[in-house]
């Protein structure tokens, strides 16, 4: 019990960083945010009186305390705050965004895992063998291929010369094929890599033949205690998996023109939106931080014998 | 590890010497050449100002492999002064640099960059800034795994008691130590970079028109993917053979060290 | 002369040290003795700087230790030096930015000393014996004339003709150079054959503290019969007498 808390102390104080770290970065960012503001809405019909206006409205006389805490404050009791481009407020429009973003990035896993299990299994009967060194080497191709560019392959073959799939926007379930299938090959190939050395280190664990030799039938030793070595290391990358994936989901979300969270943020840095900004940037940690914490807590139940995960 | 240098000295000659075989100004443009195909006068083909593709890439190595490297060896000096301060300095040192460390990885590491860079508008400097800050924490974990490991070594005791600094004992002690293993991890952090640079190109935050960036031209090859599709093929090719060889040379290194550490 | 005074260590919440007083005059050897476990290694932590007391005082001459910068010779010889560093530079380290117009002669009257040939100084340490590599680190200590030089089991890792020699190296050395020695050991024949006092040591404190000739004649103590019985059926007290 002393464990969770201190997680989700420690949790709290990294968000509260992130969001320092992102204000700070936002309020000292060259250029004047309140007449990016004011051309965004008022397009050429700018004035000084205008842009003052604005500056006033949105705080950013105060200093940056006040400012911080004028924004910060209203956020943990759920208030986002309202587009400083369109006056619309922000949560509705965030929350519209991440449920075109959390189904891909559940399907680009499920596509990852559905690939890789049965390549690095399949690979590993044989280590060295042509089936291994054909795996190994298209982890290697798909891990060195940049996502965006894969997923501008994928509307060439698919969308363009073949026409079998539409490409852009997100109007039907088919429109997630494309987007879903360049983050899930990119899942796929670090999954491989690391779902192979794992199950050949189990295999090394030297408990193993020692339990061969007691008479454990072969079957329920793969079964029971590679598959728990196994897990660790995966569990371990799902964590970085999902660092991949939140920097995968931008990328692709912009190619596809999908209104996920990815393209959000990107959207909003380019109309200079803050408030937008910061609250993509926390959901984002949010969901980092709490996924992170889970696997924290997974290892602790899993393995008494990784004590602190840090150390 | 040679193989290493041997890739860092080849990507070094094609950054710099790469241009002097570009057959054309990468930045010539010939409207009425535009989007020809590749093969004959144009080796790749140009561009939707008729500007030579295979010019632009030679060009852009400069920046995507170039500036890559600048970011990588930018996070290796912070990442390990950080990781041997926290291993040298004392529980105390240790504790904000770990959460410090621990902080900046409770985020994507680039989607930060793109926030950073977004917002401190495009240029060199900024895209400079914003891979750095977000890519020094991999190197400042390993020094301070391998420094805590060497810091009972009677060696290090010994160096301690002649009356060196910390600083000299770092430099002396723990560094020779600790480059095999930031090696590897600094082939990863090249890889990253060359694929952050490209990404931040393509997204208009990096590297700006014309220079030739991988990404940038990737972004302007879009456009034209129905008439022109090889177009867009050259530059992320481009990208992925260079991350694929620094990835496999770091594998060939990892493999060797672990080897070694068996024996 | 060195002095503890009532000297205690905590290691966690354990205490590694407690209460332990003693002195060792210049020129002289005490050599301390006990258990794996019993603080040893603690104690010439705490003596080196490298522990901070719980409570007490150590001393040099009423100035703290650290002004007299005391030498360690490490149990390991060759752990003691930096494996990609030539035995010279490791040797030469504590006195880097140093007057270098005297060191030729000194080194050359260290090997002599030490029966080294000086050109074995520009090898790494896997390159050496390690009866060699402990002479070295003898060396390393003796270099910057400390008055005092703490020896952990400077004898352990040598084999038994090395031992002999490497012990008679280190005697005549202290005669000639006058440092005080501490000598951890826990081979008893050692400690009888060459200090001058011999301090007992069990779970942190001083079981007992005699002369070399008392304790060999007669420990005041239980435990220190224990360990002088065990040590001639062993043998081992022989071969010092």
């Amino acid at each position: 019990m002393k464990i969770v808390i201190g997680l989700f102390l420690r949790a709290s104080v990294v968000l509260t960083g992130i969001a320092l770290a992102t204000f700070a970065l936002l309020w000292n960012a060259p250029g004047d945010p309140a007449l990016a503001i004011a051309l965004a809405r008022y397009d050429a019909i700018v004035t000084p009186d205008l842009v003052n206006e604005i500056r006033e409205q949105a705080g950013f006389n105060a200093g940056f305390w006040p400012a911080f805490q004028a924004w910060f404050g209203p956020i943990l009791m759920g208030d986002f705050g309202n587009s400083s481009v369109n006056g619309r407020p922000v949560l509705p429009d965030l929350m519209s965004s991440v449920s075109y973003t959390f189904p891909l990035g559940i399907a680009a896993l499920a596509i990852g895992m559905a690939l890789s299990l049965p390549l690095a299994i399949l690979s590993t009967k044989r280590p060295g063998g042509w089936l291994d060194r054909f795996a190994i080497a298209v982890a290697s191709i798909g891990n060195a291929i940049p996502a965006y560019w894969l997923g501008l392959l994928l509307i060439l073959l698919f969308a363009v010369q073949l026409a079998w799939l539409p490409a852009m926007g997100a109007r039907t379930p088919s429109h997630a094929i494309l987007p879903a299938l360049t983050l899930g090959l990119g899942v796929a190939a670090s999954l491989t890599r690391i779902i192979r050395s794992g199950i050949l280190e189990a295999r090394g664990q030297s408990f193993l033949p020692a339990l061969s030799r007691r008479g454990v039938p072969q079957n329920s030793i793969s079964k029971d205690h590679i598959a728990l070595h196994a897990a660790i290391p995966v569990v371990t990358v799902f964590g970085l998996e999902l660092a991949f994936l939140l920097e995968g989901l931008v990328m692709v979300e912009v190619i596809f023109a999908r209104p996920g969270l990815g393209s959000f943020l990107v959207e909003a840095i380019g109309a200079r939106d803050f408030p937008k900004v910061q609250a993509a940037v926390l959901l984002t940690a949010l969901i980092f931080v709490v996924v992170n914490l889970l696997i924290d807590l997974f290892y602790k139940v899993l393995d008494p014998r990784i004590g602190d995960h840090d150390a | 590890m040679r193989s290493v240098l041997v890739l860092v000295v080849c990507f070094v000659l094609l950054a710099v010497l790469g241009p002097l075989f570009a057959p054309y100004d990468p930045s010539a443009i010939n409207i009425p050449k535009r989007l020809q195909p590749p093969g004959g006068e144009w080796l790749l083909g140009t561009d939707a100002l008729g500007r030579d593709i295979f010019s632009r890439l030679l060009h852009g190595a400069r920046w995507s492999l170039g500036l890559a490297f600048v970011v990588s060896v930018i996070g290796l000096v912070v990442g390990t002064s950080v990781g041997l301060i926290a291993a040298i300095g004392g529980k105390f040192a240790d504790w904000i640099t770990m959460r410090t460390t621990d902080s900046f990885l409770a985020f994507p590491e680039l989607v930060a960059a793109i926030v950073i860079a977004g917002f401190l508008g495009a240029g060199t400097g900024s895209l400079i800034f914003a891979l750095s800050v977000t890519g020094w924490m991999r190197y400042a974990r390993v020094a301070r795994g391998i420094g805590l490991s060497l810091k009972t070594r009677d060696y290090v005791i010994q160096a301690k008691l002649a009356g060196l600094s910390n600083v000299s004992i770092a430099r002396w002690h723990y560094l020779p130590s600790l480059i095999p293993s930031l090696t590897v991890v600094w082939t990863g952090m090249f890889a990253r970079a060359i694929l952050g640079i490209s990404s931040l190109g393509f997204l208009g935050f990096g590297v700006q028109p014309p220079l030739s960036e991988w990404g940038a031209m990737l972004l302007d090859a879009r456009i034209h993917m129905r008439s022109t599709p090889l177009q867009m093929i050259w530059p992320g090719l481009a990208v992925l053979i260079s991350v694929l060889a620094i990835n496999l040379t770091g594998d060939a290194l990892r493999d060797s060290l672990a080897k070694d550490n068996a024996k | 002369m060195l002095k503890l005074e009532n000297v205690s260590v905590k290691r966690g919440k354990s205490i590694a040290l407690k209460d332990v007083s003693f002195k060792v005059d210049a020129g002289k050897t005490i050599a301390v003795v006990g258990e794996s476990g019993a603080g040893k290694s603690t104690l010439i932590a705490s003596i080196l700087n490298l522990a901070s007391l719980a409570s007490g005082k150590i001393s040099w001459n009423d100035k703290p230790v650290r002004k007299i910068s005391p030498a360690l010779v490490s149990q390991e010889p060759r752990a003691a030096f930096n494996p990609v560093m030539t035995l010279k530079q490791s040797v030469l380290e504590p006195i880097v930015g140093q007057k270098k117009t005297l060191l030729p002669d000194r080194l050359n009257r260290l090997c002599k000393g030490l029966e080294l040939p000086i050109d074995l100084l520009d090898r790494k340490p896997s390159g050496v014996s390690i009866g060699q590599a402990q002479r070295v680190g003898i060396m390393r200590a003796l270099i910057t004339s400390s008055p005092l030089i703490l020896f952990d089991e400077p004898l352990s890792a040598l084999d038994a003709v090395t031992q002999k020699h490497t012990a008679r190296l280190i005697s005549d050395l202290q005669k000639e150079e006058g440092f005080a020695a501490i000598i951890v050991t826990h081979d008893l024949g050692y400690a009888a054959a060459f200090a001058d006092d011999i301090i007992v040591l069990k779970t942190g404190c001083v079981e007992e503290y005699s002369s070399a000739e008392e304790f060999i004649q007669s420990p005041k103590t239980q435990y220190g019969q224990d360990l002088r019985n065990a040590a001639f059926a062993l043998g081992a007290l022989e071969r010092a007498s």
